[in-house]
């Protein structure tokens, strides 16, 4: 019983490491709008 | 109750307008990101007179409403867009007594925004020592505006300005120029077109491409009608307007400042003689870097080697106060080794930004870049590149963020590229880790050996940073306009409250950003050393029995055979068994080659990681450093971690592109994949050339 | 001949009788750098560049480049 907790505990613990990952650099790459691009684009 | 007052903080670079809102808001602020750019949004709450509270932002410094920088940018487009929740109800302009001429510029011009607007006139403490006087009413009448004599120094005058902010309905809005004078014909027929934009506004958006809330598309569109002035008229009128607004400021600071010149000390002029001289001016730098080195390396190692050694005895308590279990495991073995990786930053971390924030503070980081302009610039670089570079020794990524300053593209984006060589602090726990492994720790003329190899590892990423610099100014073909303007600010004392709020927010944004990736690869990293495929991993215990049957091996030493047979067949081992080929030349196991792997994620992981598979690897408790000295390279049969492996190692870390985060924003920030690919392939290519070499030559 | 900022000695200061707006950002402008305004020379970096100036009031430095694009009228020296 015991160890069957563990297990799932493992398991959640896991679950959630690996879909903050993907949530931290997959999920976030929205690509911004405003930005300096290559040209001088009235930034300079 | 109930209502809160939207309060925007705005003022030039340099005028305290930090301490002013670290001074209304104390500990209730918090920093975040504007949402799509990377640009620092601080906001605060204020409780004021009568149960009123007041919501501040911090908004960028700023010299005009002429936004140069993206950071510029954030101010226009708030004090434009009436539809945006943080738009504010009054605008605070916050001016150095020193600089009352240059700050009102910007008074007026968001005066002329018709946003009620209050002056603060922050360093009042130092009117007397400069021989300055003041007509308060006068300038209050002339400026059509109430004004706050505040010393956030000496703590006066924030509660006026609270009052003042809590009755801001009684403001006047009237503004300060009237548009029209600057070129008669065309704002009117602009007005005309128009008539129920405020003209001020319509001139700002024809000037610089900026939205705003409520005017349409179409009539945006109608605008561009008004561009067919071409950029250099646009530019005459500009000037114009700058002339004129000027004159009211001359006018106004006529009637209501005197300056006695002959009460006026200047210390700065006498500071600047020594610290911005040809040879002393180079001298007093390289004392304070090598300063900093020694707190960072020297200083740091006590509270360190603590925390080292509290995570070794918390993994231990852990296992034997927790119920036996994966989970107990997965925590004293995965996490909590994980997390001691990052706390034993620290007190890194703190110092550095101690310093960078202190060295901001005084002033003294402007002749910095007045000193290594001519320099830097041979370098395809620009002095304001000596800013970027130096806080990349804490993290590269608010030090790439750190170039919108500077004003040639072309050098900013060279900048940007090369900003990753710096030693950032990421790098510090493996240089520390591997020299206490693999240098000597005699002394030669005083300087220890170990404390001498960091030095050199700086200095030789900053080597990199300005030779790839050369290289990229050779190759890149970008035309190039090389404007630099930089403000020598008078020398002040830090204020405590503003230095340590810098280091509290920085230690914290990092342990918690880095934090969070650490703790989720240590978990990850310990189940795929914990769990395996097939049968050599679930069979262990039988496979190792059986080999050592004849050998009468006691029970530790077997249960350790069965521990270490079980890590290479599991996932992670596996996985280092196939990259093994690939880094073997490098004087590398397959757990150095595990490490690197998950490196590339964040550098700092490279603790964490072995921390984590040492762990693994055996049973009883010790601490991270003694279990690398303990490892053996399995085809040389010499240590693991020896002078060759080492070296190699150090460079590896030096040059490697390992880190995400730092890709992400230098794709935020050039707008295109094509800069972080390039740096990512460029100095991982670099660095395992440069680590090959040093390791088959060493060894 | 017209001088320029960039030929100002240290220590000595001038009176700024023009600009060439297209060659210099507005940011210079708005700091100060106008017809009409006071501008003297602190202290000159290593190779005489760039310069550390004090006009209108403000300190600034910029580099000699942008300096040949203001005409000065050299008042004591």
């Amino acid at each position: 019983m015991n160890t069957i907790i563990q297990n799932i505990l493992v398991v959640t613990a896991l679950v959630l490491a690996v879909a903050f990952l993907v949530k931290k650099f997959f999920w976030t790459k929205k690509a911004s709008t405003k930005s300096c691009g290559k040209d001088d684009c009235g930034c300079h | 109750m109930g209502k809160q007052i939207n309060v925007a903080l705005i003022g030039n670079p340099n005028t305290g307008k930090t301490s002013v809102f670290n001074a209304l808001t104390g500990l209730n602020q918090k920093v975040g990101n504007y949402p799509g750019i990377t640009v620092e949004k601080k906001e605060g709450v204020c409780k004021l007179p009568r149960g009123v509270k007041a919501h501040i932002i911090d908004l960028p410094g700023t010299y005009s409403l002429n936004a140069s920088s993206l950071d510029e940018n954030v101010v226009i487009e708030l004090l434009l867009n009436k539809n945006d929740k943080d738009f504010p109800d009054v605008a605070v302009v916050v001016s150095d007594v020193e600089n009352l001429k240059r700050n009102l510029l910007l008074f007026t011009q968001i005066k002329d925004l018709e946003i009620p607007t209050i002056l603060v006139i922050n360093m009042a403490d130092r009117m007397a020592y400069k021989g300055i006087s003041l007509d308060i009413d006068v300038l209050e009448k002339e400026l059509n505006t109430k004004i706050a004599l505040v010393s956030t120094r000496k703590k006066t005058g924030i509660d006026d300005l609270k009052n003042l902010i809590t009755n801001f309905r009684d403001l006047p809005t009237q503004p300060c120029l009237n548009a029209r004078e600057i070129d008669p014909d065309y704002f009117t027929r602009l007005q005309s077109a128009f008539p129920n934009q405020l003209l001020y506004k319509l001139w700002l958006v024809i000037t610089q491409d900026v939205n705003f809330g409520n005017v349409s598309r179409k009539e945006v569109d109608a605008l561009d009608d008004f561009k067919t002035k071409s950029k250099s008229d646009l530019k005459r009128l500009q000037q114009k307007e700058t002339i004129k607004r000027y004159q009211f400021i001359n006018n106004t600071l006529k009637k209501g400042q005197t300056i006695d010149l002959a009460a006026a000390k200047d210390l700065r002029i006498k500071l600047d003689r020594i610290l911005t001289h040809k040879v002393w001016g180079y001298v007093v730098f390289f004392m304070i870097l090598l300063l900093m080195f020694q707190a960072i390396y020297d200083w740091s190692s006590i509270p360190m080697d603590f925390i080292d050694g509290l995570f070794a005895s918390m993994s231990e308590w852990t296992k034997d106060h927790l119920p036996q279990g994966q989970f107990t495991n997965l925590i004293a073995e995965g996490i909590i080794p994980g997390l001691g990786g990052i706390v034993i930053f620290i007190p890194q971390i703190a110092f550095l930004f101690l310093f960078i924030s202190i060295l901001e503070e005084t002033g003294y980081m402007s002749r910095v870049v007045f000193l290594m302009d001519r320099i830097m610039r041979r370098f395809g670089l620009s002095g304001k590149s000596v800013v970027p570079l130096i806080s990349g020794t804490a993290c590269a990524i608010p030090a790439v963020m750190a170039t919108r300053n500077i004003e040639s593209w072309k050098e900013r984006l060279i900048t940007i590229l090369v900003t990753p060589f710096t030693t950032c602090s990421a790098r510090l726990p493996v240089y520390l880790i591997i020299i206490s492994l693999v240098i000597p720790k005699g002394r030669f003329l005083g300087l220890g050996y170990q404390a001498m190899t960091l030095m050199l590892l700086y200095l030789i990423g900053f080597g990199a940073a300005i030779g790839a610099a050369y290289i990229l100014n050779k190759v890149l073909k970008i035309k190039n306009r090389s404007f630099f303007v930089v403000e020598m600010p008078n020398y002040k004392l830090p204020l405590f409250k503003n230095v340590a709020l810098t280091v509290i927010e920085k230690t914290k944004s990092f342990v918690f950003g880095a934090g969070k990736i650490i703790l989720a690869i240590s978990i990850i990293l310990w189940f795929l050393a914990s769990y395996g495929p097939g049968d050599d991993f679930n069979n262990a215990e039988a496979i190792v029995t059986s080999q050592y049957s004849k050998e009468n091996l006691d029970t530790e030493t077997l249960q350790q055979h069965i521990a270490s047979y079980k890590l290479e067949h599991s996932f992670i081992g596996l996985t280092g068994r196939a990259i093994e080929p690939l880094i073997q030349p490098l004087g590398y196991d397959w757990k150095i080659g595990i490490a690197i792997v998950s490196s590339f994620a964040a550098r700092e992981v490279f603790v964490g990681t072995l921390a984590t598979i040492y762990s693994v690897g055996s049973d009883e408790e010790d601490t991270i450093k003694n279990r690398m000295a303990g490892e053996v390279n399995p085809i040389l049969g010499t240590p693991l971690f020896n002078f060759a492996s080492g070296i190699s190692l150090l460079l590896f870390y030096a040059f490697a592109m390992q880190c995400m985060s730092t890709l992400a924003v230098v794709k935020r920030e050039t707008n295109s994949w094509k800069w972080p690919t390039l740096q990512l392939a460029a100095m991982s290519s670099f660095a395992y050339i440069v680590a090959l070499i040093a390791f088959q030559v060493l060894k | 001949m017209q001088v320029t900022l960039a030929q100002l000695k240290r220590g000595q200061s001038a009176i700024i009788t023009d600009v060439s707006s297209i060659h210099i950002p507005l940011k210079l402008l708005e700091m100060g750098c106008l017809p009409g305004n006071m501008v003297e020379l602190v202290q000159v970096a290593p190779f005489s560049d760039p310069l550390y100036l004090n006009i209108n009031g403000s300190h600034l430095a910029i580099r000699k480049e942008t300096a040949t694009h203001i005409l000065i009228e050299i008042t004591n020296g």
